[in-house]
This record gives structure tokens, sequence and C-alpha cells, in this order.
């Protein structure tokens, strides 16, 4: 792992490695500077670099990844499958958040550095998957945090926006303290930073030592709880969702999830190794308390984006389970959760950015009434991406959570898996609801759908996707079973 | 010699007084700003005097890259704060309330 550096340091070994990240760094930095040059009205050149620049890692990425660990920087940065599939999920995530930005960010100012943003959250998230010590994985947290915060924020005349940006940093900043303040204990303890060594040496440390362990357990742990939205430090989530442009909201409601949830898994499996007896039980209160506040508040929301932002600390309740698990299955079940949950929540949140009406966003729940007699293809796919958010056999969201409750119930968490069912079908009540304001509701305004490619291709593609999941999912369990090889 | 135990003490001290002032303060935003860099100051304490006793400079390192971080921090919600301010007229905490539910 670390070798031993000398002075003056050798040129690290197996920089291809970092490839992808670097194309992003660069093309970060050429999207700024393109974005001043290019004139405004058209500013989607920018975007379409950026679109094209996160392809251009994806690829790299996959030309450079094996079946085995890769290490460079001086082992610093890791490239493993399950690094490898995480950082795809991110860059199709954000290449979709850049899509459904394409139409709905093109009359503010300063377009271009939108776009620099985007790629610069997707290198920090790319650096958190790869990082086998705190190190890496705080420099990319903040990397990934500060560029979301100004995203959300982008709408500058809007004061909803701004107020939402202001909450989300408020709380982000406490979060990565907590976090730090966590760490500095492990330190403290193991003086190490790199995940697998403090690992072993907190599995062999004695009483003496056990205060500051557990003392810095706690507060990684609810760092890390903060910055998945993980209830109940799940505050933020709802206002950040709501207020933020919606294309936004739908790329941080997947992207930097995925991004907690690989350091959160890596953190509990090599990190916390040997105190699973202790971590079981908060994690165990972190999943039942997401499942419950997430679906039990998102009834009352009359705010589509509000109501998605509660359905997500749901979800995240449901993944948690995974991870209860421990086991092999258990992290398998996340990363299928994990994907099949991208394409339904792109889907849905690119039917939400067509919904406009003059000028005014179309948010609220009531503003779906009769949208099957008007747009019978849209309802169609709005419908089914809600069936399978909801778990209803045979759409992709019923493997995800079939899945995660199965590795559960295999460690013999069945109260948890049986409160899992539970919580769901209260969750179908919220869902299912918007199909009713489709198909059983009179149209109250008239319709006026923004008109655009990317949308209608987001739309239909991540339905296809999801259904097609529902019907044969053994390629994506297949795929998830071989990126998981020799994590645990 | 001062012991570690001291160094940890004013570490959770410091950390302590921003939390509560995080929590307890309902004034000024920037208040908020002031607490958050108390806490990090808190971490950077606790980082130099592990560093220093366990005899690895990794610690010490360590806090350089959460200084760097705090200040971009600090200068990305300034921002935050001055486009919040341009909208709404006051940073007072109480005001900050739009957003409900």
């Amino acid at each position: 792992m670390m070798t031993e550096v000398a002075f003056p340091f050798p040129f690290p070994q197996h920089l291809e490695l970092i490839l992808p990240e670097i194309i992003l760094a660069v093309m970060g930095m050429v999207t700024l500077l393109m974005s001043v040059f290019v004139s405004k009205s058209r500013q989607n050149i920018v975007a379409w670099t950026a679109i094209l620049s996160a392809i251009a890692a994806a690829v790299t990425l996959l030309s450079i990844s094996g079946s085995e660990h890769q290490y460079t920087f001086y082992g610093y940065f890791l490239l493993d499958p399950l690094a490898t599939y995480a950082k795809l999920l991110m860059i199709v995530a954000t290449v979709f958040g850049m899509l459904l930005s394409l139409n709905y960010v093109k009359d503010l100012a300063n377009v271009g550095e939108y776009y620099t943003l985007m790629l610069f959250a997707l290198l920090g998230m790319l650096l958190m998957a790869s990082a086998n010590n705190f190190v890496v994985m705080y420099l990319g947290l903040e990397l990934m945090a500060l560029s979301v915060y100004v995203l959300v924020g982008y709408q500058r005349d809007v004061l909803r926006s701004t107020e939402a940006s202001l909450k989300y940093f408020i709380l982000g900043a406490l979060s990565s303290c907590m976090l730090l303040y966590g760490l500095t204990f492990l330190y403290g303890t193991t003086g190490s930073f790199f995940f697998a060594e403090m690992g072993n040496i907190i599995s062999g440390t004695g009483e003496n030592e056990r205060l500051a362990v557990l003392t810095g357990m706690l507060f990684v742990l609810a760092g890390l709880a903060f910055k998945v939205s993980v209830a109940p430090f799940h505050m933020w989530t709802p206002d950040a969702y709501e207020g933020a442009p919606t294309p936004i909201t739908a790329f941080m409601s997947v992207a930097p999830k995925v991004a907690g949830l690989i350091v959160f898994m890596r953190i509990v499996e090599e990190v916390f190794q040997s105190l699973q007896s202790e971590y079981t039980p908060i994690l165990i209160f972190f999943a039942v308390l997401s499942m419950a506040v997430g679906n039990l508040a998102a009834i009352v929301q009359r705010n589509i984006k509000r109501m998605l932002a509660y359905s997500t600390i749901g979800h995240v309740g449901f993944i948690l389970l995974g991870m209860i698990a421990g086991t092999m299955q258990g992290y398998t079940s996340i990363m299928i959760y994990m994907t099949i949950y991208l394409f339904m929540t792109m889907g849905v949140f690119a039917i939400i950015i067509m919904m406009r009406r003059d000028n005014i966003q179309g948010e609220l729940l009531d503003d779906f009434a009769g949208l099957s007699k008007v747009r019978p293809g849209y309802a169609l796919a709005m419908g089914l991406l809600m069936f399978s958010m909801a778990g209803i056999p045979f759409l992709g969201g019923f493997w995800a959570k079939y899945a995660v409750f199965m590795a559960a119930v295999e460690q013999g968490h069945i109260v948890l898996a049986t409160l899992g069912v539970l919580f769901s079908a209260i969750g179908a009540f919220y869902y299912i609801r918007i199909v009713k304001y489709m198909y059983f509701d009179e149209e109250r305004v008239s319709f006026n759908f923004a008109k655009s490619v990317p949308l209608q291709v987001t739309v239909v593609f991540s339905t296809l996707v999801v259904v097609a999941i529902g019907l044969y999912p053994d390629p994506v369990m297949q795929i998830c079973k071989l990126a998981l090889a020799g994590f645990v | 010699m001062v012991p570690l135990s001291s160094f940890l003490v004013v570490g959770a001290a410091l950390f302590s007084i921003g939390v509560v002032g995080l929590f307890l303060n309902r004034k000024n935003v920037i208040t908020i700003l002031m607490c958050i860099e108390l806490m990090l100051l808190a971490v950077n304490i606790n980082f130099a005097a592990f560093s220093h006793f366990l005899g690895d400079i990794g610690g010490q390192i360590f806090v350089f890259f959460v200084l760097t971080v705090a200040a971009s921090e600090v200068a990305v919600g300034l921002a935050i704060l001055v486009a919040y301010y341009r909208q709404r007229r006051s940073i007072a905490i109480e005001d900050i309330n739009t957003l409900q539910g």
C-alpha cells in the first residue's frame, strides 16, 4: 500500500489510472475559459463540450479499468472494480443532469460556469470513489460539496434558490466539521489515514483507546449520514431540493448519494471492520428513522420536488438495510439499488422539467391533474416510473427493494426487512397518488410542455431502462456482483 | 511539558463552543460562519497535537489541507450570503424562512 517515499520524490507510477480525473479537471478549466470567449447566444457549445468531456472521461475509465486493485500516487489513489462502477454511475448521472439543464438554464447569466461547476463536482465525486484514505476522501468530498452549494444557489435572482443554497451550505459545513472531528480521534489512535491500515490497528486496540475510537466512529458516521441525507441528519434535504434548479435537484439526488454511499461502504467495511457490533445498532437506528421520516413526511407534501426529497430519504433508508447486512450480497444490493434509482430519478425529473406553463414551473402535485388526456405518452412514462419507485413488480424498483430486503433477511434481520416492506407500502400511497391525479382528475390549467429533444430522450430512455430491468434484471445483478468482486 | 489531554480539552472546548453557537445563535448568519471556523480550528488543534505526540507528520500535513478547504469554504459561504442578502435584504436568521414544510 503506502510506500516509503524519499526526497526528492520519484515520479508517481501508473498515472494513467487518474486520467479520467485529469480530463475532467482540464476540461473544467477549458469550459470556464470558453464561457468567457463564446458569445452569450451560443453558450450551448460550452454545455456540449462539458457533456462530451464527461463521456470522454467514462470511455477513458473503461479502457484503464481492470478486475484487480490498482494503485497510483504512492498508494493514495485506488482503482478497483467497485470504484470503476461507481464512477460510471456518477458520470451517467452527471451527463443526464447536463442534458436536463440544456433547456432549463439557458436564460440564466453565466451559463458556462454552471457546466464548469458540474464538471468539478463530478471530479470531486470520482476522487471520493477512488479514495482509500481520508485525505483524498476529504478533498474529494469538499470539492463536490463546494461545487454543489453554488449550483443549488445558481438562480441568484430567485430568493428560494439562494436560501436553499445558504441552508445547504451551513449544514454541509457543519457535517464536514463533525466528520473531521471524528477523524482526529481515529487518527490519534491509529496514526494513519489509510482505511485498511486504520482498521487493522483499531481491531488490535485495547480498552484504553476504546472511548477515543467510539467517539471518532460516532462523529464520522454522523458526518457521513449528513452527506447521504439519512435521518436524523436530513433537515437540509427538502429545502435544498426544493430551492435548487430542477436539473440540479435531479443531479444531486443521485450522484453525490452514490459517492457518499461508496465512501460509507468503504469506511464501514475497512475502518470499522472490528466494530460491527457497535455500529450495527447505529445503522439500524438510521435506517428505520430514514424509512419512517422519508415515507411518512412525503405524504403531506404538495410540492413534487419536496416530496421527492423525502422519497430520497426513504430510499437511502432502504439502501442502509444492505449496509446493515454487511455481506457481499448486501453491498451488491446497494449498487443494484443505486443503478435502478439513477434511471428512475432522471426520468421523473425530466418530466417535471417539461411541465412548464408560461414560465411557471409545474412543481405542485395538482399540476399533474389530467396529464393523461393531454399527453398520454408522458403520463404513461410518469406512471411507470412512479410504480417503479413504489416497488411494484415487475418494474426496476421492485428488484432494487427485493435485493436489499433479501440481503437483510439472509443475515437474520427479519424485523428490519418487515419494517422496510411496511414503509414501502406506505410510500406506495404517495407515488400512486400522482397516477391518480394524472388519470382520474380533470385538467385545471392548460399544459405548455417545453419542447426539448434531450429531455424527451431522457424520459424515453430511462423509462425503457426501468421497464427492461424490471422484466430482465439479471444483467444488472451480474454487473453489480462483478463490481463488488474482491471488496469484502 | 503540556500533556496531550490538555490539547484535547482545548479542542473539545472550541468545538463545543462552535456547535453551541451554531444552534443557539438566533441573530446573524455571519456568526454561524465564525462558529464553523471555530470548529475547524478545534479539528486543527487536535490534529496538530496528535501528530506531535504520535511522532507522525501526517496530521500536520492534513492541517494544511483543512486550512485550505476552510478558506475556500468561507469564500463560497460569504458569496452565497451576499447573493442571499441581495434578495432578502436581511441576514437575520429568523428571516430565513421561505422554504418550509
